[in-house]
């Protein structure tokens, strides 16, 4: 009873967030409201001025690498911390040959 | 913004609170983590699509057989964030399972609610 | 337990054989191109390290602790990382990633969509599939040398 109950309110929340989060008809907030669409210009920025700026011609490699550099950073310290991690949690401890 | 996409995102999440909710075994918490994971990126890349005067958007990759000058096409911040984040996610994977592969060693099960005791 | 000699069947065998080197090619390609066509540093790494994966399964963990030395994977992981650190660092006369081979530099300064051009992002792919690559296989590794079950 309890886990029925659960599982439809679950079905319940989904369906009211399918309805409030769709940009085309639910809540409008934030600067855009109803023409969000327009407020992208960054999107457009990088297609337009790319190629010229970085010199690869696959935008999204422009993007990782050179206008959102820092993040790869992260993420690649993060890739370095989580293996580490796990080859220390997985390897024989001392004390246990 | 595709419908179908929309749906399948917030039905993979949904899928994957229930399962977080729902179910005792690590292992198949680990794939919920997953799953949400993967509806979020789907989220965020059916966001990135638009559609132009009527065109329907290219991949943004220049690969020189653009004879159309108002071609469109898809944002590429949402599909480098999610590059980035997918990483993330990998990552995650391997230390969730090693952590469940240590805690199956320590306690013979992988029950959730029978891993309370501490043991040495 | 476990046998220790768990490898696969002929089959699997003889198909690993002639797979492997093609995913290999393949995942290369797709990390040089990174910066022209579609994929990048991390997918072609994902798929050297889908051949790695597919060279344990078949030939068994005992095959493969001869062939790939899980310490100097770790070390190449490293090597990758400060790769990719250095090239973020050309430009520092500028900017912190500033891509400064691409502006003046000697190399890598050709017509854009030319294998040998976009400054540093040839140079951050191959370091970021290392990376990826590397790591991925050595993690891969920590948890099949995994030894410490109680009997």
């Amino acid at each position: 009873m309890k886990t029925t109950f659960g599982a439809l309110s679950l079905i319940f929340i989904l369906g009211v967030l399918l309805v409030v989060a769709n940009p085309n008809y639910g809540l409008k907030f934030g600067l855009g409201e109803g023409n969000w669409e327009e407020y992208r210009y960054t999107d457009q920025y990088y297609i337009e001025h790319g190629v010229e700026e970085v010199g690869g011609t696959n935008i999204v490699t422009d993007i990782v690498f050179d206008y959102r550099g820092y993040d790869t950073l992260g993420e690649a310290t993060v890739l370095f911390t989580s293996i580490a991690g796990a080859v220390a949690l997985l390897r024989k401890w001392r004390g246990e040959e | 913004m595709i419908a179908f996409q929309f749906v399948t995102a917030f039905l993979m999440i949904f899928m994957g609170l229930y399962a977080f909710l729902y179910k005792r075994n690590l292992i198949k918490l680990i794939l919920a983590l997953n799953l949400v994971d993967a509806g979020i990126h789907l989220l965020l890349i059916s966001l990135g699509y638009r559609l132009e005067n009527g065109l329907l958007p290219t991949a943004p990759i220049y690969t020189g057989y653009e004879t159309l000058k108002g071609t469109p096409m898809v944002g590429p911040i949402p599909q480098a964030l999610v590059l980035t984040s997918i990483v993330i996610g990998v990552c995650v994977l391997s230390l969730a399972m090693a952590l469940t592969v240590n805690a199956y060693q320590q306690y013979e099960t992988l029950d959730v609610s029978k891993l309370r005791r501490l043991r040495g | 337990m476990r046998p220790q000699n768990s490898d696969m069947g002929l089959i699997v065998k003889t198909m690993a054989r002639a797979t492997i080197p093609l995913i290999g090619i393949f995942g290369a390609y797709v990390i040089v191109h990174g910066h022209i066509t579609p994929g990048g540093g991390f997918q072609g790494g994902a798929t050297i390290a889908g051949a790695g994966v597919l060279f344990l399964v078949a030939f068994g963990l005992s095959e493969a602790k001869e062939k790939i030395n899980k310490n100097f994977y770790s070390v190449l992981e490293g090597i990758g990382g400060l790769v990719f650190l250095t090239a973020g660092m050309l430009g520092l006369g500028v900017v912190f990633f500033y891509n400064v081979l691409w502006h003046k530099g000697p190399v890598f300064n050709g017509e854009a969509g030319t294998l040998l051009s976009a400054g540093y992002l040839p140079i951050m792919n191959l370091a970021v599939g290392l990376k990826v690559y590397t790591g991925l296989v050595s993690a891969l590794f920590a948890i099949a040398l995994f030894r410490r079950w109680k009997k």
